[in-house]
């Protein structure tokens, strides 16, 4: 069985170091998209900024999570991880659902013909499926069931993208194979919130770089247009 | 066969008239030249009005003449990075 997690401090400012450089990154494509976007109040921009936003708050609330459960194990406060935890555990699940789903919706918008009054709904739609999510983590107190619920988003969705942008060409292809990294280095990371250690330390670091890698990608395409 | 302009492209298109214009003209050529019908040219003119990208100037002669804003200048600075922006991430 794997081991507990016990705070050491290496293991904290690379959790710590990871977050700021995510949630900088994803907040900065927020800030840097907002000009374009209130020109245009194109649906793919504002969807596409959204995705960032809730991504950069799902990355703190999982850093707060983190927190409280390592200090729970280390100084064997677990009640204290019961009680506290599933804040943070409840906000990882909505954000970062709404951010899947923006991000869906940026790229398919187009393609779906939605009507008008209809498009102006979809965002609570997005929040009715966030909330079942992170209803399901409240209920069940447990980050698994939010990575299974989450992955099982991920697959339908990646499902959904490809059936409907992916074509021949190259751009297109490079642009879906960015946007599913981006939605697996999510997952790997939820799995850092189990109790349990199930990645080893040196393979969770070079997760997170590549995840790192990736979104820097995604901020440098939006840096050379902003 | 002309393919159909997206609602930016034709935003992008009426303010570059305007601006070439020397930044002042009237409703009718204005409608001329943007290759709009009446009813689409009256709704985009609205929606450039309400968003502040043109204002509606009349002279002492009671005549009407439309003028870029700041903010419809900035449109137009903007508008290949905007389409590029677009373009880029399939939005």
């Amino acid at each position: 069985m794997p081991p507990f997690h016990i705070i050491d401090p290496t293991r904290l400012v690379v959790e710590l170091a990871y977050t700021l450089i995510v949630v900088f990154l994803c907040f900065t494509i927020y800030y840097k998209t907002k000009d374009i976007f209130d020109l245009t109040k194109h649906e793919g921009i504002k969807y596409f900024r959204k995705t960032f936003l809730f991504f950069g708050l799902a990355y703190i609330s999982r850093f707060i999570f983190f927190l409280i459960l390592l200090m729970a194990i280390t100084f064997d406060v677990f009640y204290m991880g019961h009680i506290f935890g599933i804040f943070p555990l409840v906000f990882i699940g909505y954000f970062s659902t709404i951010g899947i789903l923006s991000l869906t919706y940026s790229v398919l918008w187009k393609k779906l013909h939605i009507n008008h009054t209809f498009s102006k709904h979809i965002f609570l739609l997005f929040n009715i499926i966030a909330v079942l999510i992170s209803g399901i983590a409240f209920f069940s107190r447990s980050p698994f069931i939010l990575i299974l619920a989450q992955a099982v988003l991920l697959i339908l969705t990646s499902i959904i993208i490809a059936r409907c942008i992916l074509s021949n060409s190259r751009k297109t292809s490079r642009l879906y194979i960015l946007y599913v990294l981006f939605f697996l280095f999510w997952i790997v990371n939820l799995f850092a919130l189990g109790s349990r250690r199930f990645l080893p330390f040196e393979i969770q670091i070079v997760f997170q770089i590549i995840s790192i890698v990736v979104i820097g990608i995604i901020y440098y395409k939006v840096a050379k247009w902003t | 066969m002309k393919r159909k302009r997206d609602r930016l492209e034709v935003i992008y298109d009426i303010l570059k008239i305007i601006r070439h214009y020397n930044n002042s003209i009237k409703p009718t050529p204005l409608l001329r030249y943007s290759n709009l019908s009446s009813q689409s040219f009256s709704e985009y003119l609205s929606e450039l009005l309400e968003k502040g990208f043109i204002k509606e100037i009349i002279d002492e002669k009671g005549r009407k003449f439309f003028t870029l804003t700041d903010k419809g200048f900035k449109y137009l600075e903007k508008y290949k990075l905007i389409i590029g922006f677009i373009d880029e991430f399939e939005l």
